[in-house]
């Protein structure tokens, strides 16, 4: 056996099992609280809903890995208007073994700003940075080891070109004889899943969490359906619901858990555009490591995986113009404008449904900040060199020179646009303000005794960036918290 | 379940119809795969979602009557909200099946072999 996978302790016999800590999600939040509780001693089972699939067994960004890695084969929306298009892992590791890989610290003025507002006990920026320091080396974040590729470096040209901020983002890869192209992502089944697996947590895969018994103010077990289909009971003293900012609520709400709960959905989303250039820039397989930061925190650019497949996605709203230039597509690039929305969304757990309703709505302002931000996107491209210009939204015109721009923002709207977004956080904000929040200072449930959340959930709003670190960062913090309280009681 | 059979039923003659309009020269063979691909992903949608989809799908299916494919392919570049979504998702599903399969794929489907085989 893989020595990194888990053991499977479950065999069809048993109806039940009990644990001291019962983890539920196995990602950015949940494996490094399974691998830290484990190493203090704790009786851990982690339960995951999808299964494990071993890096390198499916392409990266193909059809194939949203059918065995992302919740829903990657279709899944907010409802709104316009709705906007997210997508969750489902798998061991969750969105750590399929996102881009790309790592941002969490801004001291975000981290500020969440304790004020929030009223977020202990939470100091000096601190969780040197959290985020650990992490970075136990994921091994690391610039690359050698030139980015064609696509990342037409956005830091271009950026040049317009005097505009930039920078390389690092990534959470090993480089094996500093190639570029050979990079090993360092997820959460290559890091904090085997450590959790090594100080003895038991990792049960393809197991499905319907909701937790609760007893007045505790929980006492979880009901949870194995892949077989067969129901079973997993009793615990302590329950983290790590399962991400949309399955987290829903699992607590379908618990009986309401309060502050699932309303308050935040989202970077985005609007994306392809660029064509004179020569084959295209890498099917991974994502530019630049990103433009002169406009941030509201707004940001960087590229996306562009293979032929999501090149047609990304020409789609205006096929018959833009149709053609699917025969090029080696010679372009997808790109996007992400902006920090302060728009909010929902989830919806309704009985009878097995997967909650989302909805998002975006405000007057988020609107005009994606117009803004595609137009100077596709200045950025034409600085970079790009000839001509594909903006993803129905009633877009090409855009070969910066004349086509006016028109750009003429023909924009929102409601014609293909909005998306990979960053989901916030339905269960952490803090002390009770108008706000639906866990303390340290991820427990309000009045509940033994429930907690540890995920991107608790992230007050969206931080402006890449919210893995901030998600990890604070996972851990909110563990050792924990740890030191209750390890007597245990 | 009595769902996907009901599913394919209501969908795929749909995408069939959007891809021969779309994509005239894509070989029947590659039709058929990206319709059959596209049911698949839409039996795995969340439930609510695959709900919406089969209400829209249904109806139109209904009101296509005798003649559904001139039907259809009218009302597939409608713009009122939650239609135009379930043609734009048939045309997701389908377009993003035949150019990750076979790359080379022309914007009217064919390619330069003439086969996709």
């Amino acid at each position: 056996m893989n020595p990194t996978q888990p053991t499977q302790f479950w065999t069809e016999a048993d109806s039940s099992s009990s644990c001291d800590v019962l983890v539920i999600g196995s990602g950015a939040g949940g494996a490094p609280t399974a691998a830290l509780l484990a190493e203090a001693g704790f009786d851990v089972i982690v339960v995951e809903e999808g299964k494990w699939v071993e890096q390198g067994s499916v392409a990266p960004f193909s059809l194939e890995q949203m059918d065995q890695q992302y919740r829903s084969g990657g279709v899944t929306v907010a409802l709104g208007l316009p709705s906007i298009a997210y997508t969750e892992g489902r798998c061991a590791g969750g969105g750590t073994e399929v996102n881009s890989g790309l790592y941002r610290r969490p801004p001291g003025e975000v981290i500020e700003r969440w304790r004020d507002r929030w009223q977020i006990n202990e939470l100091d920026p000096d601190s969780l940075l040197l959290i985020a320091t650990e992490v970075e080396q136990a994921i091994h974040v690391t610039p690359l080891p050698g030139p980015a590729s064609k696509p990342s470096e037409l956005l830091r040209r271009g950026a040049e070109s317009l005097g505009w901020q930039f920078d390389e983002s690092p990534r959470w890869m090993k480089y094996p004889n500093n190639d570029v192209r050979q990079g090993q992502r360092q997820s959460m089944t290559r890091t904090y899943l085997p450590r959790a697996a090594q100080s003895g947590a038991r990792i049960l895969t393809n197991c499905r969490v319907n909701k937790l018994h609760m007893k007045n103010t505790s929980a006492t077990s979880a009901e949870v359906t194995l892949g077989t289909g067969k129901t079973a009971r997993i009793s615990f003293k302590y329950v983290f619901v790590c399962g991400g900012a949309i399955q987290t609520p829903a699992i607590l709400q379908r618990s009986g858990l309401h309060k502050n709960i699932g309303n308050s959905l935040a989202v970077h989303p985005t609007v994306k555009l392809a660029a064509r250039f004179s020569e084959a820039i295209n890498i099917p397989d991974d994502v530019p490591v630049h990103q433009v930061k002169e406009f941030a925190p509201d707004l940001s650019f960087g590229g996306s995986a562009s293979h032929a497949g999501l090149m047609a996605l990304a020409l789609l709203d205006q096929w018959s113009q833009f149709g053609s230039a699917i025969e090029q597509w080696r010679n372009m690039a997808i790109y996007y404008a992400a902006i920090t929305s302060v728009g909010r969304g929902r989830v919806i757990s309704v009985p009878g449904l097995k997967d909650p309703i989302v909805t998002y709505r975006l405000t007057r302002r988020d609107r005009e900040l994606l117009r803004s931000g595609l137009s100077r996107l596709s200045l950025l491209m034409l600085e970079a060199g790009a000839t001509e210009v594909f903006p993803s939204f129905r009633d877009a015109p090409i855009v070969r020179g910066r004349n086509d721009l006016t028109q750009l923002q003429n023909n924009f709207n929102a409601m014609k646009a293909s909005v998306m977004s990979v960053h989901l956080c916030s339905t269960v904000a952490m803090g002390e303000n009770r108008a706000l929040c639906g866990a303390d200072s340290f991820g427990k449930i309000h009045d509940t005794h033994n429930v907690y959340v540890n995920d991107a959930s608790l992230l007050p709003d969206a931080p402006g960036v890449n919210p893995q670190a901030s998600v990890m960062a604070i996972a851990i913090r909110n563990i050792r918290h924990f740890i030191s309280h209750e390890k007597r009681n245990v | 379940m009595e769902r996907a059979p009901s599913l394919h039923f209501l969908v795929h003659p749909t995408a069939l119809s959007i891809l021969r309009s779309d994509l005239p020269k894509v070989s029947a063979d590659v039709a058929e795969q990206a319709a059959n691909f596209t049911v698949r992903r839409i039996r795995t949608l969340p439930s609510h979602m695959r709900i919406g989809v089969t209400m829209i799908a249904a109806a139109v299916r209904l009101i296509g009557g005798v003649s559904p494919e001139q039907f259809i392919v009218r009302i597939s570049h409608t713009h009122l909200p939650l239609i135009s979504e379930y043609f734009r998702l048939i045309r997701s599903l389908s377009y993003a099946f035949i150019w990750e399969t076979w790359p080379d794929t022309r914007h009217d489907g064919s390619t330069s072999d003439g086969s996709h085989l």
